[in-house]
């Protein structure tokens, strides 16, 4: 066990996993000699070489095309986007190819391909470099949508990603990914589809989704000083999404809230509501509430941009007004 | 999309006017153009014109003529026909954009308030009141919305319950609407008796009408002389409780309905005496419960019940209903009058069981708990009239069952044991069946099997 950032910790799975299986690559702008503009293949160019590690012209839709082919022909391509944003050229290739193939063969076409990139709001690096885009990949059938909250989950869900047959997207948000935490030297896996219990509460669940988790611990610390016990989940994966443990959660405190910094309409909340009224109807104490980031375009302006996310404030509001339903 | 109008900066160091007048009426179509409304301004009155199309809808609260108005206040908004104008107020000051987005936005979003006075409840705590047995439509909700939630339940469920009153039924509280109860009272229907239209809901108006159709409401005494010509000087007049009223009708519907009969013998109790000051040995000093002699009654009757089960039978004209399981009632005397609380599956359990059963039941009872679902649903009854120093008299069977055993005193009396008197203990069984289920000798075949189980408890005890 040591601390190591949340990059560094894929980045061990990503080096052990390289070594023992050459048909694993990676593919992207920058990852080669450069290492990464995220660190994500730091120090691999020099132990792997360009055939391992093979950098790419501006040109998303070609490059995942072809690692799609490649997946299809017995290798295990990793395309690393840097910016989330940039697999939209791709969508084409990664919704009516990809996400398909599998089904389309009847499962004689495996699908292992691991599509990673950082996401996310708090850089200034507006419209074209802060999507998240996961409730977009949720929403298609023969996705799995990870998105790690902290160092030692990246690095669990990040070596069940690299020998999952099916192609994975793996969301790494900026202002987590050189966050620091106890990670565990050797090898281990955290399962897609298992959630977990961030803190333990009873008087309302918040279920916090990637960058929200911390600041979702942040405020249940602070109000756990005035008497309120929030219970908070961090699902993890999004897809698969563990229903089970949020339910048994609203079992318990008849409350829920979801903070998700990707907009609110057709959104993980929307779709974590809608299990919850079916499956735990009976549980509700109150209506279900969400607070996401705002339905916007996001801005560049840095006080502009601060606005438009949930924060510590606006989230302990919604806390609040939760428990006066 | 309403849009919104405002109070415009006519100057460029203007940041506030007086407002003047409306230039047109609420609900007015205004074409580009159209002079709005007029604000003086440091310089002069000025009319304002239209740059929208659309209908006028002021905002309520804004302001009246002589107002003083800041720069962005807002007036009102033109609407698209048809479309509703926004519900607030007038605020201090306006948006600086509208928002044209597909999707409200809704970080805290508003749920309607309370329609009418009917009050609202979150699912949890119709469930919690559920399994609370409290009757919800009473409580005051802290919710936000009036709403009565989980936490307004558990308080009202935390508190004590008040007593009865004097000549009130003493069964549970039967979750019934105010009109529902005051229906059924008027009818002297037993709200007890009453199903609802869904399983833990209330009692409605319209479950009462049903009952009152189909059921034969209670005899009102209109044959009957008036009370005061019955009377004899200083009588006392008792109104007739409910339950009272409840025990007449089914006493007398057994009585004109059944083909009774009594058969009696007596049994040797000191095998049974013997066991229950085992029992009293055993469990006593453990400080566990010690089976009484009903309990030990109640077993002995469900075994033989099972051999015999024309005993455990209920008549229904065409056919004759054998029931497969022995749930059986046990006569007890309240304050308020006879109860028949129910053992269930009194077949399938052991002494102790029962033993734990009844005395939950006595518990429930002493605290007026007791509910229509454990008064009902016996196959066969017991009564015990020892206590009060009777052998062998004639039960009354308990429709819609087919027999009942009532016992009576065990008693010290001489007995001929090897054709020598010796003392000994007896105790008198009365079996009272319906003829019309049942004939003279299967009965009496059953009566004897309780004897024999009376007087050797190994052929029930040990299964």
């Amino acid at each position: 066990m040591r601390e190591i950032t949340f990059m560094e910790g894929t980045r061990e799975v990503l080096a052990a996993a390289m070594e023992a299986d050459p048909t694993i690559f990676v593919v992207g702008e920058g990852i080669g000699a450069r290492g990464g503009n995220f660190a994500t293949t730091l120090g691999l160019y020099e132990r792997f070489g360009p055939e391992r590690l093979r950098d790419t012209p501006i040109s998303e839709r070609g490059f995942v095309g072809m690692c799609c082919g490649a997946a299809m022909t017995g290798t295990r391509p990793i395309v690393d986007f840097m910016f989330l944003d940039f697999i939209l050229d791709a969508m084409g290739e990664l919704i009516n190819q990809i996400s398909k193939i599998q089904y389309m063969s009847s499962g004689r076409l495996k699908m292992p391909i691991l599509l990673r990139g950082c996401i996310g709001i708090g850089h200034a690096a507006a419209t074209h470099h802060s999507g998240s885009y996961y409730p977009i990949f949720t929403h298609i059938p023969g996705f799995r949508v990870v998105v790690p909250s902290n160092a030692y989950d990246a690095k669990g869900l990040f070596a069940t990603a690299i020998r999952s047959d099916d192609p994975v997207l793996f969301l790494e948000h900026k202002s987590l990914i050189f966050n620091k935490g106890q990670v565990p030297d050797g090898d281990y896996a955290i399962p897609f589809g298992q959630a977990r219990v961030a803190r333990e509460g009873t008087d309302c669940t918040v279920v916090a989704i990637g960058s929200m988790v911390d600041k979702v611990l942040n405020v249940a610390g602070e109000l756990a000083a005035d008497g309120v016990s929030v219970e908070v989940v961090d699902p993890r994966t999004v897809a698969p999404l563990d229903m089970d443990t949020i339910l048994a959660s609203v079992h318990k405190t008849g409350r829920l809230l979801v903070v998700d910094e990707t907009f609110q309409p057709c959104g993980i909340g929307a779709e974590i509501a809608a299990q919850v009224v079916d499956r735990g109807f009976d549980d509700l104490d109150a209506p279900i509430r969400r607070l996401n980031g705002a339905h916007a375009p996001t801005p560049y302006s840095p006080p502009l941009e601060s606005a438009i996310v949930p924060n510590l404030q606006t989230i302990a509001q919604s806390i609040r007004d939760l428990l006066a339903e | 999309m309403a849009v919104e109008i405002v109070v415009p900066r006519l100057g460029w160091t203007m940041e506030e006017g007086i407002f003047g007048e409306w230039l047109k009426p609420e609900g007015a179509s205004i074409a580009v153009g159209d002079l709005l409304f007029t604000i003086e301004t440091d310089k002069a009155t000025q009319e304002v014109e239209s740059l929208e199309a659309g209908i006028l809808r002021i905002a309520p609260g804004g302001p009246k003529a002589g107002d003083v108005v800041l720069v962005g206040a807002l007036l009102g908004y033109l609407t698209a026909v048809g479309e509703a104008a926004p519900l607030a107020t007038a605020p201090a000051r306006s948006s600086t954009f509208s928002e044209k987005s597909n999707f409200s936005e809704s970080v805290s979003a508003a749920t309607p308030a309370i329609r009418g006075n009917e009050p609202t409840i979150s699912p949890r705590a119709r469930r919690v009141a559920g399994e609370l047995d409290i009757d919800w439509s009473a409580l005051n909700g802290s919710g936000r919305t009036g709403r009565i939630v989980e936490r307004d339940v558990r308080a009202a469920a935390a508190q004590p319950r008040p007593e009865p009153v004097e000549g009130q039924p003493v069964l549970a509280e039967v979750r019934a609407t105010p009109v529902a109860r005051r229906l059924a009272e008027d009818a002297g229907i037993d709200l007890a008796a009453i199903s609802p239209a869904r399983p833990g809901a209330r009692i409605g108006r319209e479950d009462v009408e049903a009952a009152i159709a189909a059921h034969t409401p209670l005899p009102a005494p209109t044959q009957l002389p008036a009370p005061s010509q019955l009377a004899t000087p200083n009588s006392q007049l008792i109104p007739t409780s409910r339950i009272r009223r409840l025990i007449a009708q089914r006493m007398a519907d057994s009585a004109h309905t059944t083909a009774a009969v009594t058969l009696t013998t007596e049994a040797d109790a000191s095998a049974l005496v013997a066991l229950r000051q085992q029992l009293k040995a055993t469990f006593g000093p453990r400080n566990l419960p010690v089976p009484s002699y009903n309990d030990l009654l109640i077993k002995l009757s469900a075994v033989a019940l099972q051999a015999h089960p024309h005993l455990n039978a209920t008549w229904n004209e065409t056919e004759i209903v054998l029931h497969e399981v022995v749930h059986i009632g046990l006569a007890v005397d309240t304050a308020e009058g006879l109860l028949v609380p129910v053992v269930r599956d009194a077949h399938l359990k052991g002494v102790r069981q029962i033993a734990a059963d009844t005395q939950a039941l006595a518990e429930k009872i002493e605290a007026h708990r007791v509910g229509p679902d454990e008064l009902q649903g016996g196959t066969f009854t017991i009564t015990n009239l020892g206590m009060y120093n009777i052998d062998a008299f004639t039960p009354i069977i308990n429709l819609p069952q087919c027999a009942i055993l009532g016992v009576g005193r065990i008693v010290a009396k001489p007995v001929i044991v090897n054709d020598a008197v010796v003392p000994g203990k007896t105790v008198a069984l009365s079996l009272t069946f319906d003829h019309r289920v049942v004939d003279g000798a299967p009965a009496a075949r059953f009566l004897n099997a309780i004897r024999e189980f009376v007087e050797e408890p190994a052929l029930w005890l040990v299964g």
